[in-house]
Parts: C-alpha cells; sequence; structure tokens
C-alpha cells in the first residue's frame, strides 16, 4: 500500500494546479445547486405549512358583501370537511405618496388566527397587542412602496369623510397574500379600528362607498370525497350562492405558485445552470485526466516495469480525481445552506416571509450520490486506458503527429500556426469546444429570456395583461369626470386608441374563473381559432387542460345567477391568475352579466408611451374615486430585478468557470508543448506572437463552440422556455434576434476564452528559450 | 584583418551557486568556421547560449557588430534571432506538427522575408540539402540525417549573419554526421560564420578556429587554414593540440 500512497502524494502534487481546479469547479457547482434546491425545497415547504397553520383551505373565495349565512350552505355539503370564514374590509390605499393598484384587505387581529409577526429580517417577534391608529404589513411593500416602520397608510373608505390614516408599526409573515408577487396585501389591524372602519362604509351611501366588508372562506375538501380538486369547486358553485359574491378564488396550490413565483424562477434557473455546470464539469474532468494520462503514460509504463499493476494505478486516479470531487461536492454542500441563508434573507421583501430554511436531505442526498456516481462512472470509463498501457511499446512509442494542410503566409503567420495546431490536435480542443457550446447555449436562453422581458418587464406585462395598453383608468362612482380625465391624458401623450375592459368572476361548466370582457375584442392575444363573439368565448391553454376543451365545444358559461351557453372560439393568451380566465366579448357578456355598472376600465394607448407615469401621478394626485394603473403590477419589478440580478450572476460563474477551464487548458497543453514554443521563439517569433497564436486557438474552437450553442438555442431555446413558462400559465414565446440573446454570448463567450488565455500564457514570456528546450531534452 | 562580428566580454553565468562560465573573453570573427571544444560539462554549450543571446549572462557584456546586446529587449533579441542568428541543435527540434518544408519555410515567414522570397529559397535549400523526397514528411517520418539537413535549411533560410550550432551531429550516425558537416563546411565556404560546439574531432576539424573550454574558462585557441577536404596533418595537428590541453 506504501507505494501506491506515495505514487498518489507524488501525482497529487504534480497535477496540483489542475486538481484545485477540478475542486473549484466542483465546489461552485454544489454551491449553485444545493443552494438553489434548498431554497426551492424549503420555499415549498415553509410557505405550504405557514399557509396550513393559519387555515387556507383546499380553495379559498373571496366574497364582498354581508355573506356570512354562506358559510353554513359551504358546510352542508357533503365533500366539505369544514369551512373557517375570515372577515375583510377591501379598502383602496395610498402609502408615500403612491397608489396600490389593487385594493388592500383589512383583518382584525383577534388571535384566533395564529399570525407570525416578524421583523424586517424576517425573525419572529413576540405577539404584540395592536395599538388603536397602527397596522400590521406584509415586508413585501418595502419593495413596492419602499414603506418603513412609522410611515402612514391611507385607507379610503368612502369619498366624503372616509380617509383613514394608520401607521405601520411592524410586519407580519403573510402565507396568503404577502408575496410581492401577489397585488392584494393584507393589514392587520386592532378591532377598535375595524369598527370604525365598519362604521364608515356602512355610513356611507352606495355611492359614498369606497371600502366595502368582504370575507375569505377557507373552504376544505372531506379526506374521503372522491371529487377532484376542480370538480369540487364546481361542485361548491353549483350547489351553493357563493358565486353570487365571489370577488375572486384560488385553488391552494394556484395561491402556492404565486407566493412562490419569484424564488421559483430564482430556483429554477440556477438549477438549470447547475446542469449545464454539472456537463462542463465532466468535460473538463475527462480532458484534464485524458491529458494527464497521456502526458504520464510513459512514466506509468516504466512503473509497471517495476512491477506495479494497471489495476493500481488506475486505483491511484481514481482516488485522486474521485476524491477531489467528492471534497469539492461536499464544500459546496457545506456553504450551500449559508447562501440559502442569505438568498431567503435577500428575498424577504419579496416573499412577504422568511422562507425557513431546513436542509432536504432527503432529496439532497440522492441527487448527491447521483452526481457522485456519475462522476465515479465517467471516471472509471476514462481511467481504463491506463490498463492498456503496454511498458514497453509505450516507453518506445513516437509521437504520432498526422500532417495537415493549411496555408502558411507571412501575414496571417499567428493565425496560421494557431489554426495548424487546432487541426493537428483536434482532440485536445473538443472539450473546449463543448464547454463553450454549453455556455453559449445556455446564456443565450437566458438572454432571450432578458430580452423577452424587456428593462422594464414590458414581455410580462404583456403576457399577464389582457390586452395591451399604457394607462387604465377605472372610475368607482358617477362623480369621476372622465372626459376630464381623457383631456389630462392627451394632455401628456395624444391617445392613439381605446378600449374598455371589465374582470368579472364567472363560472365556466361550474368553475370558477375570471372573465376578462372587451368592448373591442381586437385586443385579444388570440393565439389559435378565432376572436370570440356574442356567442363565442375564447380561453387560456390553462382552462382548455383544466376542463378538457378544445376549439368549438360547446360550454355552458355563469355570473349572477344567469348562465348561458358558448362556443369555443379560439385560445388567447393572458397568463393573469396562473391563467385561469376566458375572454368574453361585451355582447357576450352582457347576456349574462350586468354591464351598465362601474365595471369597466378604460384602456389607453398613447403614442408616446413615455408618459404613462407623469399621466398616471398626476391623475392618482387630482382625482378621486378612480383607479389608475399602468400595464404593470407592483411585484413586476421585482421579478425584473431578480432575472436582471440572474443574468449578471450566471455571466460572473460563467467568467469563473471560463477562468478555471482556461487554466486547467493553457497549464496543460504549454507543458506539452513546451519544447514547440521554444523551438518558434529561437527562431524569432516574439512571445507576444507566440501568445496571440495560442489564445487564437481558443478565440477559433470557442467560437465555433459558442456558434454551435448559439444554433442549439435558436431551433430549441423557445421550445424549452416555453415549456418552462407554461408553468406559470404563460404559453407562448417567441423570440428572434437579440443582443442578449445572440450577440453577448457570441462576444462575450469567445471572448472571455480569448482574454484569459492570453492572460495565462504569459508563462511564456517568462521563461527561457535555453530552459524551455531543455526541459523537453531527454 | 579580421573583423569582430560578435563578441563576449568577462562573461560570467551562473545557476545558484553554481557559476559555469567565469568571466570569459570571447571574440567571433565574420567569415570564420569557429568551433567550441571542451569536455561535457565545460560549459561550452552554456557560452554558446549566451552569445547567441538565447539565455541572459550573470556578468559580461555581450556585444553584437557595434551594438551592445547585452541587456537588449525581447523584442531586440526576437528580431536578432528572427534575422541574424540561425541556430542548429543536437535534437533536431523541428515542429513536429509541420513538414520539413514548413519547417524550413516557417523561420524564413517569421524573418523579414517575403512570401515569395522565402517559397524560393527553401526550394533552393531542399534542393542543396537532397530533402526534395522527403520535404513533405513531418519531422517524425523521415531519418535523423534528413531531419537534422533539415534544421540546418532551416537555420540558415534567413541567411543569417552567423550559424550556432550545438552539438548538430551529437545524435546522427558516422554517415549522417558526415552529411551535415559537409553542408557546414560548404556554408562556411561561401562565407558563412559558423559558431559550432561539439566534443566530435570529426566536427571540430571542419573549423578554422579552434576554441578549448575548461571549467568555464577558455583555456586554449588554435587557428587552423579554411577546410578545403580530409587532411591527415590538420587531423594530427589538432590531435596534438587537444592532447596538450589533457583532451
Amino acid at each position: 500500500m506504501g507505494k501506491y500512497r506515495l505514487l498518489l502524494k507524488s501525482t497529487a502534487q504534480k497535477q496540483k494546479s489542475g486538481i484545485i481546479g477540478i475542486f473549484l469547479l466542483v465546489s461552485v457547482l454544489a454551491l449553485c445547486l444545493f443552494s438553489a434546491l434548498t431554497v426551492y425545497i424549503s420555499g415549498t415547504n415553509s410557505v405550504e405549512t405557514e399557509m396550513n397553520r393559519l387555515g387556507f383551505g383546499d380553495f379559498t373565495i373571496w366574497t364582498s358583501g354581508q355573506s356570512e349565512d354562506i358559510k353554513e350552505e359551504l358546510e352542508n355539503i357533503p365533500d366539505v370537511e369544514r369551512v373557517s370564514y375570515q372577515p375583510l374590509i377591501f379598502a383602496g390605499y395610498e402609502i408615500n405618496g403612491g397608489y396600490s393598484d389593487n385594493e388592500g384587505q383589512l383583518i382584525v387581529y383577534d388571535g384566533s388566527v395564529d399570525y407570525r409577526f416578524i421583523n424586517e429580517d424576517g425573525e419572529e417577534l413576540p405577539t404584540p397587542e395592536i395599538q388603536t391608529g397602527t397596522v400590521y404589513i406584509s415586508p413585501a411593500l418595502q419593495s413596492m412602496f419602499d414603506v418603513k416602520i412609522g410611515d402612514t397608510i391611507q385607507f379610503e373608505l368612502s369619498h366624503s369623510n372616509g380617509i383613514k390614516s394608520l401607521t405601520v408599526a411592524g410586519y407580519f409573515a403573510d402565507a396568503f397574500m404577502g408575496s410581492s408577487m401577489i397585488d392584494m396585501k393584507s393589514f392587520l389591524i386592532c378591532a377598535y379600528d375595524w369598527s370604525e372602519i365598519q362604521s364608515v362604509i356602512e355610513e356611507a351611501s352606495i355611492a359614498d362607498k369606497l371600502g366595502r366588508v368582504g370575507a375569505m372562506f377557507h373552504i376544505f375538501k372531506s379526506e374521503n370525497s372522491a371529487l377532484s380538486d376542480l370538480e369540487f369547486q364546481r361542485k361548491i358553485n353549483e350547489s351553493t350562492d357563493v358565486s353570487l359574491y365571489t370577488e375572486f378564488t384560488y385553488r391552494k396550490d394556484s395561491i402556492l405558485n404565486y407566493m412562490l413565483l419569484l424564488q421559483n424562477i430564482l430556483s429554477g434557473f440556477l438549477i438549470a445552470f447547475s446542469a449545464v455546470l454539472l456537463i462542463i464539469c465532466i468535460v473538463i474532468t475527462g480532458h484534464s485526466l485524458s491529458t494527464v494520462i497521456e502526458q504520464e503514460k510513459r512514466d506509468m509504463a516504466v512503473l509497471k516495469t517495476m512491477g506495479m499493476s494497471g489495476s493500481g494505478l488506475r486505483g491511484v486516479y481514481l482516488a485522486l480525481y474521485g476524491g477531489t470531487i467528492s471534497a469539492g461536492l461536499l464544500l459546496g454542500l457545506e456553504f450551500s445552506f449559508l447562501i440559502a441563508e442569505l438568498l431567503a434573507k435577500a428575498m424577504i421583501t419579496s416573499t412577504g416571509m422568511l422562507i425557513e430554511l431546513s436542509f432536504p436531505i432527503v432529496v439532497i442526498l440522492p441527487i448527491l450520490l447521483g452526481i457522485l456516481l456519475v462522476f465515479a462512472a465517467f471516471l472509471f470509463i476514462r481511467t481504463a486506458r491506463i490498463l492498456k498501457i503496454a511498458p514497453m511499446q509505450t516507453i518506445r512509442e513516437a509521437t504520432g503527429e498526422k500532417s495537415v494542410k493549411s496555408p502558411l503566409s507571412k501575414r496571417f503567420l499567428t493565425l496560421g500556426i494557431a489554426v495548424r495546431e487546432l487541426r493537428s490536435e483536434k482532440r485536445k480542443y473538443i472539450a473546449l469546444c463543448v464547454i463553450s457550446a454549453f455556455l453559449a447555449l445556455f446564456l443565450s436562453v437566458i438572454g432571450k429570456m432578458g430580452t423577452w422581458l424587456g428593462p422594464n418587464g414590458e414581455g410580462l406585462m404583456n403576457t399577464f395583461s389582457v390586452a395591451d395598453h399604457d394607462l387604465g383608468v377605472q372610475p368607482f362612482n358617477e362623480t369621476v369626470p372622465m372626459d376630464e380625465i381623457e383631456r389630462v391624458i392627451n394632455w401628456y401623450s395624444p391617445v392613439l386608441e381605446t378600449y374598455e375592459l371589465a374582470m368579472q368572476s364567472v363560472t365556466v361548466n361550474g368553475q370558477e374563473y375570471t372573465a376578462n370582457v372587451l368592448n373591442d375584442t381586437k385586443w385579444f392575444h388570440v393565439l389559435s381559432g378565432e376572436v370570440c363573439g356574442g356567442e363565442s368565448i375564447l380561453i387560456t391553454d390553462t382552462v382548455a387542460s383544466e376542463l378538457q376543451l378544445s376549439i368549438g365545444d360547446t360550454v355552458r358559461v355563469a355570473a349572477n345567477g344567469r348562465a348561458e351557453s358558448y362556443t369555443v372560439s379560439g385560445i388567447y393568451q393572458c397568463a393573469n391568475g396562473m391563467g385561469s380566465n376566458i375572454g368574453m366579448s361585451l355582447a357576450g357578456y352582457s347576456k349574462i352579466g350586468n354591464i351598465t355598472g362601474y365595471i369597466w376600465c378604460y384602456h389607453y394607448i398613447l403614442e408616446n408611451g413615455q408618459m404613462r407615469d407623469f399621466a398616471m401621478k398626476y391623475l392618482q394626485d387630482n382625482y378621486r374615486g378612480i383607479d389608475v394603473h399602468t400595464n404593470s403590477w407592483s411585484g413586476l419589478s421585482g421579478i425584473v430585478f431578480v432575472m436582471h440580478a440572474l443574468i449578471v450572476v450566471i455571466y460572473l460563474i460563467a467568467a469563473l468557470f471560463v477562468l478555471v477551464t482556461v487554466a486547467l487548458t493553457v497549464s496543460k497543453l504549454l507543458q506539452s508543448e513546451t519544447a514547440k514554443m521554444a523551438i518558434y521563439k529561437s527562431l524569432g517569433l516574439s512571445s507576444g506572437a507566440l501568445r496571440l497564436s495560442f489564445a487564437l486557438r481558443f478565440l477559433i474552437v470557442v467560437f465555433i463552440g459558442t456558434v454551435i450553442g448559439l444554433l442549439v438555442s435558436a431551433l430549441f431555446g423557445d421550445i424549452a422556455i416555453a415549456s418552462l413558462f407554461k408553468m406559470f400559465g404563460i404559453c407562448e414565446f417567441g423570440s428572434g434576434f437579440s443582443v442578449l440573446g445572440t450577440i453577448l454570448p457570441l462576444v462575450s463567450v469567445p471572448l472571455l476564452f480569448f482574454v484569459f488565455a492570453l492572460a495565462f500564457s504569459a508563462k511564456l514570456k517568462r521563461v527561457s528559450i535555453v530552459k524551455l528546450i531543455s526541459e523537453n531534452d531527454d | 584583418m579580421k573583423k569582430v562580428i560578435l563578441s563576449g566580454k568577462n562573461i560570467v553565468k551562473s545557476f545558484g551557486d553554481n557559476t559555469v562560465l567565469h568571466g570569459i573573453d570571447a571574440e567571433i570573427f565574420e567569415g570564420d568556421f569557429t568551433v567550441i571544444m571542451g569536455s561535457s560539462g565545460s560549459g561550452k554549450s552554456t557560452l554558446l547560449y549566451m552569445l547567441s543571446g538565447m539565455d541572459q549572462v550573470s556578468g559580461g557584456e555581450l556585444l553584437y557588430r557595434d551594438g551592445n546586446i547585452t541587456n537588449a529587449s525581447e523584442k531586440e533579441l526576437t528580431k536578432l534571432h528572427a534575422n541574424d542568428f540561425g541556430f542548429v541543435f543536437q535534437r533536431t527540434h523541428l515542429i513536429s506538427n509541420l513538414t520539413l518544408c514548413e519547417n524550413i519555410r516557417m523561420a524564413g515567414l517569421i524573418g523579414s522575408m517575403t512570401d515569395d522570397e522565402v517559397k524560393k529559397r527553401a526550394d533552393e535549400l531542399i534542393a542543396r540539402m537532397n530533402l526534395e523526397n522527403a520535404k513533405d514528411r513531418l519531422p517524425s517520418q523521415v531519418s535523423g540525417g534528413e531531419a537534422q539537413r533539415a534544421a540546418v535549411a532551416r537555420a540558415v533560410i534567413t541567411k543569417p549573419a552567423i550559424l550556432f550550432a550545438d552539438e548538430p551531429t551529437g545524435a546522427l550516425n558516422k554517415a549522417n554526421s558526415e552529411e551535415v558537416l559537409n553542408l557546414f563546411s560548404s556554408l562556411h565556404s561561401e562565407g558563412q560564420t559558423v559558431l559550432l560546439v561539439t566534443h566530435d574531432k570529426e566536427a571540430a576539424l571542419r573549423g578554422n578556429r579552434v576554441l578549448y573550454l575548461e571549467d568555464g574558462a577558455i583555456i586554449g585557441e588554435l587557428e587552423l587554414p579554411n577546410y578545403s577536404g580530409k587532411d591527415k596533418a590538420r587531423e594530427e595537428k589538432l590531435t596534438a593540440w587537444l592532447e596538450g590541453l589533457g583532451w
């Protein structure tokens, strides 16, 4: 054993730069993968556990009006195990001069629901006594409105006398609506303020009211129920009058999706990137091992003549590389929890609560073992060559160079030498080509998404909105001077087009959905089929899949106790509510719904879209009784920020991988080409020219790899992204040529390799010709 | 009166604590075939690398023509190696993935010759070195003699002012050695300045000036007439001189 220990030690010493490089790469891989997995799994568990603890039902219905008696009706349904009820007050609000696009829901904190009170870092605090005039909010409002403790929130209850100002006293973890991805936010207030607010609303006339009384009904399905979630929801709508009062309904998985949207995007990308890193690590390890075996085979042959067995020698390399990879994975694993903690803390203002991290050993352990197994199998295969080393044949073996034809001219001498080297030593550069192809593919895909998202999240805005617009104004009563408001908008920028949208709750074949009603149906994003008319509706891919519908099918749409049959005329794109919505024309909806109320939101397309924010600010500051919004939502900036940060982080990790890859490759290549470099130097080729020629090889081969990666991205990138987006209700993704998706990877990947190769080849300048030559003289 | 083309003054070379050259003064004259002889470890190859600027001197001065090249920049040395100095090593050190012809042309391309000049001169040298049949083969596919002849052709394609050679026949058999030495003699007869390091008496006989090195110092110098074929008297003179120095 001693001889193998000695050999292991000397091999490790000799190959230490390669070993350190692989160790670093594998550590980064493990860090990236396991921190993303920890955030993903812990986040899902943490939010779901908290939702359960706070009593979110299998699905929850938000209702408006005094509808407490519905509870009994719901409880009488055989498949319902229990129903819990939380009274609410819906009211629009303003914080620090910013108006919320959506109403807030005020909840009296009476201890019946065990909300967790937290500090800014998400750490749990003792349950406070909520003082009169104070309010507890979700930390997500920090990212949405830059709110701090001590700020005032003004709730709009009625036109005449109805602003209730409450001071922010602290934060609570809201597992239902806490995420910045959900516009509606909960506010915990004391019983006294609740009564006061309720009185103001009750005393206001119908025209004067701005706030509304409502409730959350958490409905739990009986364990014995054979109904699917959809069937269960349908049954509830058919068996009760709840749909008459319903504002909106969310299944637990929908809310969970919204709550976890940001962290799932973040962790999903990191996991996908980790898969790319894993492939790169395998390729680099294989390349490094092959080069080392090639360089060491004469020594190995000599060792064999001294009586060492092939399997023993193989064991040394297996132990060295296997040990390095295992150590790297374990180190990455060790620190991944710290990174996950940092990520979780950084996401509090987006998730609205601190994700309680637990080490998901049940998931991570098999993945870790799987990765180890993949590496072990790979190393086992790659080291098989050691067994085949025949002592004397290897010692006598000639270099076996192949003659290749490529032009050499004075003008392009450095390039000519680079091409010659590449062509005669193709095998040595395949790994670089593969690595650059994978990097370019991933960077291109993420770049495509970044381009689609746009600098301000325009991609998501358009996908989640029913129809494109710059500005939307919804009046809540007859006193709103819409003519004047339109003049104001025109003053900021001429209005090119306008249309009206109403978002109403309906049931489709008994299933609760939001109907997006347009007075001009040309604005729907129709993906297939035709736009809807008076007798037809549009559905999203999500609805088509949930209700097993296709174009031409007939459905029963109901609202306010009236129902009509409609034909599905087409599939359209609207990811709002994770795609749980339908599109209707004004003529179609008028058959079942009331179209005369204040349900319409006026959408404006401006000649100069840049003016929308200024117009919105002016309208918000000067008019009451309206909701003004752009084609955006408050959580969008969070997603845009995370996506942009993710692109930067992924580029940084990619750069680190390129750095280590180049360091490893350069050191091995230079080691094997010392004599050749020395000869070129002795012939009068300057170090600069030699280094340039050396780096040009990287540039050429990486450029080829990058082009391959970009071609694969062009062929399959959109399909891959589209299938990922489908999970979030986004059915269509298309991208074309873009700077971020095409030019940046095309330039950055080869350039990174080139620059690092140029930097690492500096050794050529420092070493004397004689030393370089004599190192290779036997 | 012979003209000094290259001179080393008080050349010292140390590797750590080990001083290999102890303040050598050496002058190389234009048109001479100078041979440096000495026993193994005497420092003759080190002196060659010092004089040629292939390695940095630890002390002393190095003058080429009218210029001091002791502390020449890499750029200046590169220019010298590309145009003014040609090298032939014991191991041919041809570039393994270039054919013999390409190896020869490569040196011309690195130097200041045009593509056309390189092609013309390479063709001439290939013919002269009798390499027509081997020119398109890789170094690993030709004999030692062919490879070394190609190395000589590569060294002289730019018509260098000085041709440096370090044991050029050290790895060759007798027939191949003879062939290579004939090339050196032929080049010298055309005016080529040659500085050759060897421990082979046959190789040394080709020179018209022999310097003997021992323990890092020149201890003897012998002038001979130009080589004009096998000459017993010349051989005896060199042998006697070498024996006098303890060869």
